[in-house]
């Protein structure tokens, strides 16, 4: 569990904010999907770590992309270049790599689009990016995603930027776009979203994983605080509870259960 | 080097640091930091005689001083956990000591999974922790730990059911926790462990929702610790089997105040969620604490204070 300095924790724009870590160790074993759990400070009002996506692990650094919510990150956003974190990771089950010749096509909501980025990397066929937001100040990182090669797709809730909808509303464009090839579907973002792109990818047989969780403690499967209702295949019909940060957060989609 | 071992009477520990049950998985989540048999024992998480859900979420929320849990006892159930490679039979290859927390809806349950696992599994087990005091589930738990004869009545059905060393697990959420100690040793229990949790309620007042699905759940972290050496110390004072203090243990000056106090051993709680490397630096510390006090056991510090 080794101590990393922080190398730079700067914000992006609005709450938004990017945070390199010197880590080695991590940056060496991290996959697509998987998160660090941070412990960000002795303060006894904040005592437990804090889990981040991770969303880029290159040459040793680890880099997270995070939002201001609470406290805990509010304090995060506040350590200068310099401090040292205790940083467990990288934890849970990441995203499966793209396998031969399909297509990655990663759904975000916000600041999701941080967990799914990594992909790009994995990806020989390029890939696409939907991402979703509010409004234009809560999208991010579609400069990145271009220049990694995946092709950028918008919604957001006043049309602000890209289209006037939900990231689902892209799905029709897409799957015009790319008829006749092999895609799979990453999906990182808020519960609700999550669930509507379940059904959907359900509805059209499409496949792929999605990232779900809960407010996390432990980190590693230990005290059961995560849970997530998945699929109790032994009982059609019927769900069971599977921890996020260690079971998950990375589900296939036939384990996503869907009220 | 002080003599590290801790002796129970039907059973001995390499050392006095243990980790508490609910707060290590069964054990195998953290192997993948430190060899977990180095630990005096670990306790993994309650077990009853089918596999339950557990309480919804949100399950836990943190406040000043520690956190509050409502897990309600998510557990994969007796047949699995004496089977599953996940369980019991992958921890014993780590060569951990063992521990196992049962619980039941009814006493009979409790006597059924205290058979079970003695009947399959005897050598595996170094004792069994009888919870009586979960907060968080209806039946079953606290209700049990906080009415002395419904206390009487699981404890002595679990030891008519097994010949495994006991320890009772007692609630803090009662006005006299001696006297639950007093039933505990007089069934037949040949250890108790305490504290468990604080019932507790936190809400969230932007949207005037407790932040526990539960509504209230469970107190745990530094915050209890000083409730829990008062409580260890009034126990010892009024029992003569050994006690395994635990609550809010964050570092080895706590787990030493606690042996002070009356423990004959400890357990390392929510502190591993902080740190999991927190029980090894607590054993440590004893070592270090006994040299420096010219301690040749540690079973000198037990119940050592001079006031």
């Amino acid at each position: 569990m080794p101590n990393c300095t922080l190398i730079s924790n700067e914000r992006m724009h609005g709450q938004y904010f990017r945070a390199v870590f010197d880590a080695p160790e991590i940056a060496t074993d991290a996959t697509p999907g998987q998160f660090v759990h941070i412990r960000i400070d002795n303060r006894l009002d904040q005592m437990l770590r804090r889990p981040f996506s991770i969303h880029n692990a290159l040459d040793g650094k680890l880099t997270i992309v995070y939002k201001v919510v609470g406290k805990g990150t509010q304090t995060f956003s506040e350590l200068p270049a310099g401090s040292v974190c205790d940083i467990l990771g990288p934890c849970g089950k990441g995203f499966s790599a793209p396998a031969g010749d399909v297509i990655p096509v990663a759904v975000c909501g916000g600041y999701g689009a941080a967990a799914t980025f990594m992909l790009t990397r994995q990806s020989k066929n390029g890939g696409v990016l939907l991402l979703g937001a509010r409004n234009e100040k809560d999208i991010l990182l579609t400069q990145e995603y271009a220049r990694a090669g995946f092709q950028v797709k918008v919604a957001t809730d006043d049309g602000s930027m890209g289209i006037k909808g939900r990231v689902t509303d892209l799905f029709p464009e897409l799957l015009k776009e790319y008829q006749g090839k092999k895609l799979f579907f990453y999906g990182c973002g808020p519960h609700p979203m999550l669930m509507a792109l379940a059904k959907l990818l359900r509805e059209k047989s499409l496949d792929g994983e999605l990232s779900v969780d809960h407010i996390m403690c432990c980190g590693v499967g230990a005290c059961f605080g995560c849970v997530v209702k998945v699929n109790d295949h032994a009982h059609p019909g019927e769900w069971m509870y599977a921890r996020s940060c260690a079971d998950g957060p990375v589900f296939k989609l036939a384990d996503i259960y869907t009220e | 080097m002080a003599d590290l071992k801790v002796d129970f009477g039907k059973f001995q520990l390499k050392n006095p640091v243990m980790t508490a049950s609910g707060t290590f998985g069964y054990g195998l989540e953290y192997s993948q930091f430190y060899d977990i048999s180095k630990l005096g024992a670990i306790m993994v998480k309650g077990i009853r005689s089918v596999p339950s859900d557990g309480n919804p979420t949100p399950r836990v929320a943190e406040v000043t001083g520690g956190m509050l849990n409502a897990i309600g006892l998510q557990g994969p159930g007796v047949e699995k956990f004496l089977h599953d490679e996940h369980y019991l039979p992958g921890v014993k290859k780590t060569g951990a000591t063992v521990i196992v927390n049962i619980w039941g809806k009814t006493a009979e349950e409790y006597a059924e999974v205290a058979a079970r696992l003695e009947a399959e599994a005897k050598n595996d087990i170094t004792a069994l922790e009888i919870n009586i005091s979960c907060p968080n589930v209806k039946a079953g738990g606290a209700a049990f730990g906080t009415d002395p004869k419904l206390a009487e009545q699981v404890i002595s059905a679990v030891r008519n059911a097994t010949a495994l060393p006991l320890i009772t697990k007692l609630s803090p959420n009662v006005t006299s926790i001696a006297e639950f100690a007093r039933i505990a040793e007089a069934c037949g229990s040949d250890s108790v462990s305490l504290i468990n949790t604080l019932s507790a309620m936190a809400i969230d007042i932007e949207t005037r929702r407790t932040k526990l699905a539960n509504r209230t759940g469970g107190l745990s972290g530094p915050a209890v610790k000083p409730v829990a050496i008062r409580m260890v110390n009034e126990v010892y004072k009024a029992v003569k089997i050994p006690i395994i203090g635990k609550g809010g243990i964050c570092n080895g000056a706590d787990a030493v105040e606690f042996m002070i106090a009356g423990a004959t051993a400890v357990a390392v709680g929510t502190a591993n969620f902080v740190d999991p490397y927190v029980p090894l630096q607590v054993i440590d510390f004893i070592n270090d604490y006994c040299d420096r006090h010219g301690m040749k056991s540690v079973s000198e510090l037990t119940g050592s204070l001079l006031n």
